[in-house]
């Protein structure tokens, strides 16, 4: 679906932010990239997106992306349903307008996340986790196969954060894509089959979650101790990783 | 947050989509209305009847119950000053809005991005040197893109415009140009060139005539079309440059092609009537408050409510007393204490965007 | 301590007194010579100038000043300085063909509008500069402050106009010849204001065009142009104004006057007027009553030195049977009074504008036979 051949993006001459990463994303496949601050993260996935374009390498993609931002500061009072609507502008032609099977995959669209009762409310109005899903839904709407996230329930409460995971986790099972970076090792956990761990320029790791998401590798990650905390739930194992803020 | 962020005032009849669209489709015939109400109100009084009968005229053989000068009043002096006024204020109104939206700031008028004052300059230059017609109207059109080109270029950080370096670098574009129009005004002629660029600069459509109806007519119905044509995706454009390349939409032509067709537009209104202010910046926000931020409704509903505007404001410059009060003096008296109403409304929340 | 102090006293008094002894010693000497020669002018401002001799040297900036002070000196020699416009006048009209050196006094007193420039009018080293008087401090105190005599002037009425006749001729020293052009200014007031009063018929009503053709500005009342049209006999339509508005052209439409008058500051011809295709109808047209105001020593429509011979043109114009004035006849003769200078018919063909006024109606009484 999505094809990343060896990238390499740096702002100026051999100022390299990461090189030589490589990455392929399949169908139901979510993968989740880690790293702290500055490690370029986020021009990686604008790379992988298409807004960027990467000093070396290649990027290729089978469908168009459904690139969902991080926070957004609207400047005029949108409903959610006009929002989504814009996803669809693939679909429309440059002088054309939205016609009744624009409309229908907007209004399907904010169904598939929850929300068709806020169509037409301002997207402002909305909570931080209704936005972010409302643009979730514009994506979709631009039937993209392939979504690609920037700290997706980065500014969210607990709740609202659980509720974009598990749309994500939904979507993925329905045969969608996803890339998405994120700050919460425990968003990885839950959501990703694959990691990619950005330690530094000529150092990223890619793998299955399962293996690399250790105690050991993110502290190492983000220079801040990680406990892995194991639980029962449902007559299950599962584990989950905490940061330790406690002086050292 | 931006200040448009009205929605608490945003479609007051969302209760009844039926009547809100009513009102939107009735909003023409209201257009309509207003021009022949207009043509039927002057210093010289033609009844309302005569003037009925007399516009019947042109359409349908009717005998004759007025004298000629009546129907001259009404078609020779009055028409062409209607259609321009509509015109113009319909156009300046578009542009303004257009330009709310690509700049994603609902601060925003054709006089802010320099484009009228270099339009001025362009026309002062025309009169200065006793040029006709073409050349003004050429001169003004040329000089008023010319600003927009400065003032984007100017504005332009890694690749985007950033609205403060936008606002800075329009009000020194317009500044620049404001500048250069003083230095016309300086090396003027004071007997006989002066008075003329002047009585020009304060905005007027005293000396409307059907052949001035052309050059403002080709911009504003071509690149009003035009302008009309991409409402939808002016909605995107409007979400800022990263999402809306995201989404599919090549931003930087579909810009282009947005901002001269409206430096078009407004360089012919400021060809044919002067300097006119408070249409674009006005106008806009009233429709929003009406009919919401939506390009699709927005942009022909601003339309229609600009013409009718400035057809209601120049009726009122030409009638209200034996003198004539420069157009661009009323605007600026009508339009800032609505203005200064409408900023109260919003709470005057700050407008600088991220 | 005490020394010191009183030290410094005596030497500031010392001075003082060095000081103001100069005149003191002039003062002695120049009853002889003063009340023989020096002149005392108050202008419009009711400020006062001593001047030692009567001027030489005269610099004009308000526009009709300069051709007025040509007319009370009777020769342009004073004027070494004038107002850029004022040189157009004299150039389009006969005053440049009457005193030929006045092509040639230098013009850049001005720097724009009516501020001076002062760096040029020092240069010229004048006696006295004539500027407008109620205009704002700034056109004044940049002459003040550097040490120029400043004569101002009020515009506007009749009794301004004939002030300046008096100010100019004290200036200059000709008393006589101002009184006999004030003479004739009063003299032809009360001959017109007698017939006028007499006047049984329907008074026109009479529009006066400042500019017509880029704007169409009318002078509304408080305007020396109200002055003489109601003077005549007339009546001004556009009093219902005041001073200089724009207006358009419905509402001279709605004003339909029997005469209507285009000045001299602008191109504008009778033609814009007949061929105004919404004017067809409007009474002045139809009875062909457009008059394009004459231009001789200065132009006619502002006061000027030749206003009595404007207020006679109007007259007869206004009231064909009832005023029987000789325009051309008095026209040689005050130009005698005026300018020591007898005008050729052609010459007052061009003052009277023949050319564009021919075929109106009444002017024929001013056509040569």
């Amino acid at each position: 679906m999505l094809e990343l051949t060896d990238i390499g993006f740096a702002y100026s001459a051999h100022n390299w932010l990461f090189r030589h990463v490589s990455l392929c994303l399949n169908a139901s496949e979510i993968v989740a990239i880690l790293g702290p601050n500055g490690r370029g993260k986020s021009t990686l996935l604008r790379c992988a997106a298409g807004l960027l374009s990467p000093q070396e390498g290649t990027v290729r993609q089978a469908t168009s992306i459904g690139y969902v931002p991080q926070s957004n500061q609207v400047a005029f009072a949108y409903s959610a349903f006009e929002m989504v609507l814009m996803g669809r502008a693939r679909q429309i032609g440059l002088f054309a307008a939205p016609r009744q099977r624009d409309r229908d995959s907007a209004r399907q669209s904010l169904e598939r996340v929850g929300l068709a009762h806020l169509a037409e409310r301002p997207f402002f109005h909305l909570s931080g986790g209704e936005q972010q899903l409302v643009l979730i839904a514009r994506a979709l709407a631009s039937e993209s196969t392939v979504l690609i996230l920037d700290e997706p329930a980065a500014a969210l409460d607990l709740h609202n954060q659980k509720r974009v995971l598990r749309l994500l986790r939904a979507l993925a099972s329905q045969g969608l894509s996803i890339l998405l970076t994120t700050h919460h090792p425990q968003h990885a956990q839950f959501l990703a089959d694959r990691v990619l761990l950005m330690y530094g320029p000529d150092d990223c790791r890619i793998g299955s979650a399962d293996v690399l998401l250790t105690e050991a590798n993110l502290s190492a990650l983000y220079g801040v101790r990680l406990c892995a905390i194991t639980f029962e739930e449902g007559g299950t194992m599962r584990q989950t990783l905490a940061p330790v803020y406690a002086d050292d | 947050m931006s200040v448009l962020l009205t929605g608490e005032q945003r479609k007051p009849f969302s209760g009844s989509q039926t009547a809100h669209w009513l009102l939107v489709a009735g909003l023409p015939l209201m257009v309509v209305a207003v021009g022949i109400a207009a043509l039927g109100i002057g210093r010289y009084s033609v009844s309302p009847e005569q003037v009925y009968r007399i516009l019947l005229a042109t359409v349908l053989p009717i005998e004759p119950t007025w004298s000629e000068t009546d129907a001259r009043v009404v078609i020779l002096s009055r028409g062409p000053r209607v259609l321009l006024s509509m015109l113009v204020g319909g156009g300046l109104a578009l542009s303004g809005a257009v330009l709310q939206g690509v700049f994603r700031n609902p601060l925003v008028g054709p006089q802010i991005l320099g484009v009228s004052s270099g339009a001025a300059f362009g026309g002062a230059l025309a009169i200065l040197f006793g040029l006709g017609w073409v050349f003004l109207v050429s001169g003004a059109m040329v000089c008023g893109i010319l600003a927009l080109v400065i003032v984007y270029a100017m504005s332009q950080v890694d690749g985007r415009a950033p609205i403060l370096m936008l606002v800075l670098a329009g009000v020194v574009t317009s500044a620049f140009f404001t500048a250069l129009v003083s230095v016309l005004t300086y090396v003027a002629d004071p007997y006989s060139r002066l008075p003329a660029i002047v009585f020009w600069l304060m905005g007027s459509l005293a000396t409307a005539t059907y052949p001035k109806v052309v050059p403002a007519a080709l911009p504003v119905l071509i690149g009003g079309g035009l302008i009309l044509l991409l409402r939808w995706r002016l909605n995107i454009l409007s979400l800022g440059e990263e999402e809306a390349a995201a989404l599919g939409v090549r931003v930087q032509p579909l810009r282009w092609l947005l901002l001269v067709a409206v430096a078009a537009i407004v360089a012919g209104a400021v060809a044919v009537s002067g300097v006119v202010g408070w249409v674009g910046l006005v106008v806009p926000h009233l429709a929003r408050m009406w009919v919401g931020p939506d390009h699709r409704v927005l942009l022909p509903v601003t339309l229609l409510l600009g013409a009718a505007y400035l057809t209601i404001i120049d009726t009122l410059a030409r009638s209200l007393t034996p003198a004539e009060i420069p157009l661009g003096i009323l605007t600026a008296l009508v339009g800032a204490p609505v203005f200064f109403v409408l900023l109260r409304r919003t709470r005057g929340r700050g407008w600088v965007d991220a | 301590m005490m020394f010191r102090r009183l030290s410094c006293v005596l030497t500031l008094l010392t001075l003082l007194a060095a000081c103001g002894g100069q005149p003191a010693a002039d003062e002695t000497a120049a009853p002889i010579t003063a009340q023989a020669t020096a002149i005392t002018v108050t202008d419009q401002r009711g400020t006062t100038l001593t001047l030692d001799q009567p001027a030489e040297r005269i610099v004009t900036i308000p526009i009709p000043a300069a051709a007025l002070m040509m007319a009370v000196d009777g020769s342009a020699e004073r004027l070494v300085g004038i107002h850029p416009s004022s040189a157009q006048a004299i150039e389009g009209g006969i005053l440049g063909e009457i005193f030929p050196e006045a092509r040639t006094i230098p013009r850049d007193v001005v720097s724009e509008g009516f501020a001076p420039n002062v760096e040029s009018i020092l240069a010229l080293d004048p006696d006295v500069v004539v500027q407008w008087g109620n205009r704002g401090s700034d056109l004044i105190e940049p002459l003040e402050n550097v040490g120029l005599n400043v004569v101002g002037l009020h515009y506007g009425t009749q009794e301004d106009l004939e002030t300046w006749i008096a100010l100019f001729g004290n200036m200059i020293g000709k008393p006589e010849r101002t009184t006999r052009i004030i003479d004739w200014q009063h003299n032809s007031l009360a001959e017109i204001q007698m017939q006028a009063e007499m006047i049984a018929d329907e008074r026109p009503t009479i529009l006066y065009f400042n500019r017509l053709r880029e704007e169409m500005r009318v002078a509304g009342s408080d305007t020396y142009n109200d002055f003489y049209i109601q003077l005549v006999g007339g009546v001004n339509p556009a009093a219902e104004v005041t001073d200089f508005v724009t207006v358009n052209a419905e509402q001279v439409l709605a004003w339909n006057p029997d005469i209507i008058l285009i000045g001299n500051f602008d191109e504008a011809t009778p033609d814009d007027v007949y061929q105004n295709p919404l004017w067809q109808d409007m009474r002045a047209v139809v009875n062909q009553r457009v008059y394009k105001v004459p231009l001789g020593g200065y132009r006619w429509d502002p006061p000027n030195q030749e206003s009595p011979l404007l207020w006679r043109w109007l007259a007869v114009l206004a009231f064909p049977e009832v005023y029987t004035f000789d325009l051309r006849a008095d026209i040689r003769e005050n130009y005698q009074l005026l300018y020591d200078y007898t005008p050729t018919d052609a010459q007052i063909d061009q003052i009277l504008h023949i050319d564009l006024n021919r075929e109106a109606a009444a002017y024929e009484r001013f056509i040569n036979r």
